[in-house]
């Protein structure tokens, strides 16, 4: 009997901590072993699924933080610890972690797109000797919008860590940002050109955000003489299925679902919607 | 010069304002004519007229400037007409070598209808005709329209019986991709009788008017077209006093329904006219008897079934000319 | 091994192929057409062989025999999760030669795209078997010679009506009963080697090139984005999930999938707004390019089959089989 794919198993939720104001941090309790950048598709049925990065996992967890934007996301911010979540999976292709060993590893971010690069920093915060040097650049809407604030704090004990906000909000401080980061006003991409790269041959790029925010983001790498093959960016599309069926990921001959969602720009930079 | 008036025009010709001339009036029911009688209609204007016709509001023709003296020839030229457009069809005419016998009850016009237009719910022509076949000949004056659709591009909303088609669409909620392009037309062009319910469609059916939009929109087939019904609207009219819009009489009714209330309506008419006038328009008269009465005898023998919706009263537009009408002064 | 029979027969055959299978075919569905009084070929199952269209080319694809337009995954009531059953049934289809290459198509995705095959694909493909309907002629809006699909080897049996016979070629007879009912007789199968229209099918297009050619902004102006295109189409498999809670009990409910269209508003809208291809000659061009580019790169043939069912229900007349063969003449640089 083949597998029925579609159906999804029970997860407990073990935890849940508030992150901004729309996006909330789920524990459940999980035994799969997700590579970094994989995802879920998480079930709220009678309302439907969407697919949601694993933004952490560990022994018998994993982790998503999700931003209630629809009708799933806000049906799953009304559970508790001790409620359900469905889920199936993981899927896509994950980022090639181990090619970042020993390298300068500059992480940058816009707006949620930090959730599904959280595990990989979390996993280099705990074995930092496998980098060279760890940079985190992380860019938001306002300063209500800033996610993980602790961890930021936590990360910029080891890496350096900067969060730059588009705009002030209408409290019009920067104080939610943990003061051991660099904090900035401006777009990410203001960040890139006083980036130090002591050694561009060693540097790899991690950019994860909105489609804009990457595609100008990596311009300006670029510019610093960075090659694309040693960038990678993760995607975003409408995805029902995560199986390579239903067809609403599918970019040129590619499917986000199944060949990314993390790309090496190389091939990322062919992709015409 | 001596002619009968009434009879003249009885026979469908006319008096006009050339005092030797008259004007010859042909009646095309349901405005499709065959073109093996344009050659005729041509001989007539040419030979006898100025050379020219007129096309009428009523999509007939009229063939103006023959002088009173050809008309019984014209008329015995006409019998390959008649015989084809009304005799052919059904319609009663004992003599049909001496011309029209009555044009009181005027032409029957339709629409297009399903013979080209992708709108239409059903053949316009062929109930035009098979109205024709019940109200013609016949005197009081009467206009009867037919059109294919609630577009109603024929404005039966300005006849006495106007006839619009609706047609019952059919849902197969398998078939629904939940596209909504039927929902998004039918909010857009006519009545939003249409909602997504769990990502499929619900029909308020007292808001659907049988356009058949979700029909012609739907990529799947999930709407079909399920029986065809009729609206019919009453009493609209052109005219000095109080021109107006019909208002709806029936809905959802079936074509045998239809063809009974015109031949209610000459029951009706003949019972309540008043002979004083010289032709009391029906409308009015309607207007005189109320709405019950008139009611009362147009469904006279008439089963509705169990779709029809009967109006419980009537809803007329129009303006009032014999009321004070006040201008801005400028 | 070929059998003729008469209807009589044919219809004995079907009666107890029927016993154990559910037999479809293009019929003639009266009064189904969009406009009134109008029919439309469509697939029903058929009990009687003289319900079978043959003389047209059916409006909709037979894809929906086996891949239903609704399907129900599963059904929740609290936690629980139960399965949709279907019936153990075989599945025999009436279909054309571009129709199983379709199937074939189908396939790819279906089964071999991605790690595993789609079970609820797999639960009725798997039930399927192929009855050709034999081409003596071309349709008009047929190219199934140009994509190369205009025969198959696929099939249990072929069928073609002859002079009051019905002439079958049987490669897979079904529980023996086409031997049973059918009497032996010379039979292969027909195709057609020709169409009315041949199209130039562009060879290796790029990309680069394509998405900035200015006909897309000409069928972006023409095209509506009703999606008829791809519902039609024998070898579109896109779908969509959708939950559903029922009204008189919010606790239960089901998982469905329906069929999708890459042209319709709302395939690639994410949270927050955000669309990819918002313009119809975007769509256009995607859509062209699954066809006859991108499903090649992926699994070495073309997506399309040239049924022409996408020419003949487009309500803005936008023909496929000219576009590819645009496509194909701006590549040979031959376009006069
Ligand atoms: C690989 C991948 C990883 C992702 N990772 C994360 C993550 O880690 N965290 C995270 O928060 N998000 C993530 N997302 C995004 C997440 O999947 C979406 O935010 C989620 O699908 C929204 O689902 P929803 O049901 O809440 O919204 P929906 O309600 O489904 O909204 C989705 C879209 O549908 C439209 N829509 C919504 N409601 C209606 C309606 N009633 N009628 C018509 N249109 C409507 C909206 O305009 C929106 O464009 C990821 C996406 C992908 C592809
Ligand atoms: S009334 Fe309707 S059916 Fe008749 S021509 Fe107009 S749109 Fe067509
Ligand atoms: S147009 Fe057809 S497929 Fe689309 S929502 Fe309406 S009924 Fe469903
Ligand atoms: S794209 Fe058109 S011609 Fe090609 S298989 Fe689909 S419907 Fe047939
Ligand atoms: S053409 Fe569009 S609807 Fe058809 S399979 Fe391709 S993406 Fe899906
Ligand atoms: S059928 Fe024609 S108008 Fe409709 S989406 Fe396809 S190409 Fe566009
Ligand atoms: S999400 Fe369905 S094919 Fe990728």
């Amino acid at each position: 009997m083949v597998n029925n794919n579609y159906l999804p198993f029970k997860a407990k939720i073990l935890d849940k901590y508030q992150q901004t104001e729309l996006d909330w941090t789920y524990r459940l309790e999980c035994q799969i072993k997700p590579i970094f950048g994989q995802f879920m598709e998480v079930s709220l049925p009678g309302v439907g699924e969407c697919p949601i990065s694993i933004s952490d996992f560990g022994e018998g967890y994993i982790e998503m933080t999700i931003r209630t934007v629809g009708q799933v996301t806000e049906g799953i911010e009304k559970l508790n610890p001790e409620d359900y979540l469905y889920l199936r999976g993981p899927y896509g292709i994950g980022f090639p972690i181990e090619s970042f060993y020993n390298k300068h590893l500059i992480i940058a971010t816009g707006g949620t797109g930090l959730a599904p690069v959280k595990s990989i920093i979390n996993y280099f915060y705990a074995h930092p000797e496998l980098l060279k040097q760890c940079d985190i650049l992380t860019g938001f809407k306002t300063p209500s919008d800033v996610l993980f604030t602790s961890d930021l704090d936590k990360w910029s004990q080891l890496f350096r860590v900067e969060v730059t906000v588009d705009k002030l909000d209408e409290f019009g401080n920067l104080e939610v940002i943990p003061n051991s980061c660099s904090r900035k006003t401006g777009l990410i991409t203001s960040l890139i050109p006083e980036v130090q790269l002591p050694s561009l041959e060693d540097v790899r790029v991690v950019i994860v955000g909105p489609p804009i925010m990457m595609r100008y983001t990596a311009q300006e790498f670029l510019c610093r003489g960075l090659k694309q093959e040693n960038i990678w960016v993760s995607f975003e599309r409408k995805m029902s299925c995560g199986l390579g069926k239903c067809g609403h990921c599918k970019i040129d001959e590619t499917y986000v679902c199944l060949e990314g969602p993390v790309f090496n720009f190389t091939k990322a930079q062919t992709l015409l919607d | 010069m001596t002619i009968n008036t009434k009879r003249v025009m009885k026979n469908a010709w006319r008096i006009t304002r050339d005092r030797n001339l008259t004007c010859l009036r042909i009646r095309v029911p349901g405005g499709y004519l065959p073109v093996k009688l344009l050659p005729l209609i041509q001989e007539i204007a040419e030979r006898f007229g100025n050379g020219a016709v007129h096309i009428t509001t009523r999509q007939g023709f009229e063939i103006p400037g023959i002088a009173f003296e050809h008309m019984t020839e014209i008329n015995a030229l006409l019998t390959p007409l008649i015989e084809e457009l009304e005799v052919k069809i059904g319609v009663t005419i004992d003599q049909p070598d001496q011309g029209y016998p009555s044009a009181g009850t005027r032409n029957v016009v339709a629409c297009i209808g399903n013979k080209v237009c992708t709108n239409a719910v059903f053949d316009t022509t062929a109930l035009a005709k098979d109205i024709e076949k019940i109200i013609y000949p016949n005197n009081p004056h009467v206009k009867i329209a037919v059109t294919g659709c609630p577009n109603d591009c024929v404005k039966v909303h300005m006849h006495d019986i106007g006839i619009l088609g609706q047609v019952e669409p059919l849902y197969d909620a398998q078939r629904c991709i939940g596209c909504q392009a039927c929902i998004n037309n039918c909010h857009k062009v006519s009545t939003g009788a249409l909602t997504l319910v769990n990502y499929k469609v619900k029909r308020d059916a007292s808001r659907c008017i049988g356009c058949g939009e979700c029909v012609l929109k739907c990529p799947t087939a999930a709407w079909t077209r399920g029986g065809k019904y009729y609206r019919v609207v009453i009493m609209g009219r052109t005219g000095k006093k109080n021109p107006r819009v019909a208002a709806t009489f029936l809905e959802w009714a079936e074509r045998e329904v239809v063809l009974k209330l015109c031949a209610n309506l000459y029951v009706y008419i003949d019972k309540h006219i008043d002979r004083s006038l010289p032709k009391e328009h029906v409308g009015y008269i309607v207007d005189r008897t109320g709405y019950p009465i008139f009611k009362e005898e147009m469904l006279k023998n008439v089963d509705l079934g169990s779709k029809a919706q009967l109006a419980s009263i009537l809803n007329f537009a129009g303006p009032m000319y014999d009321n004070h009408v006040s201008f801005l002064n400028t | 091994m070929g059998y003729k029979y008469t209807a009589a027969a044919f219809n004995q055959l079907l009666e107890n192929l029927r016993k154990k299978h559910r037999v479809y075919a293009p019929i003639l569905l009266k009064g189904k057409g969009k406009f009134s009084d109008a029919d439309l070929v469509g697939y029903d199952e058929i009990a009687r062989v003289e319900e079978v269209v043959f003389n047209q080319k059916s409006y909709f694809s037979p894809k929906e025999t086996f891949y239903p337009i609704t399907q129900t995954l599963f059904y929740f009531a609290g936690d629980e999760f139960k399965e949709s059953v279907v019936d153990e049934k075989g599945i025999i289809v009436f279909l054309r030669a571009c129709d199983i290459q379709a199937v074939e198509r189908l396939d790819k995705i279906m089964l071999e795209n991605g790690l595993s095959p789609d079970y609820y694909y797999e639960r009725l493909r798997k039930h399927l078997k192929f009855i050709v309907m034999d081409c003596q002629e071309s349709f008009d809006s047929c190219f199934c010679v140009s994509m190369g699909t205009n025969t198959t080897k696929n099939y249990s049996a072929s069928v073609r009506y002859e002079n009051g016979l019905y002439l079958s070629d049987v490669k897979i007879d079904i529980d023996g009963l086409f031997a049973l009912y059918g009497e032996q007789f010379e039979v292969s199968p027909q195709f057609v080697e020709t169409n009315k229209q041949m199209v130039q099918v562009p060879q290796n297009l790029n990309l680069e090139s394509v998405a900035i050619n200015p006909i897309w902004e000409e069928y972006g102006a023409r095209c509506i984005a009703c999606g008829r295109c791809t519902v039609v189409c024998p070898s579109c498999s896109c779908y969509t999930m959708q939950d559903i809670f029922y009204e008189d009990n919010p606790k239960c409910g089901e998982r469905r999938r329906v069929w999708a269209s890459c042209h319709i508003d709302g395939f690639t809208d994410m949270a927050g707004g955000h669309s990819f291809r918002r313009t119809n000659g975007e769509r256009m061009r995607f859509k062209v390019m699954h066809k006859i580019n991108d499903f090649k790169q992926r699994f070495g043939v073309h997506m399309c089959v040239g049924c022409g069912r996408c020419d003949n229900a487009c309500p803005e007349y936008i023909s496929l089989a000219h576009c590819i063969d645009r496509l194909g003449k701006e590549e040979v640089g031959n376009c006069g």
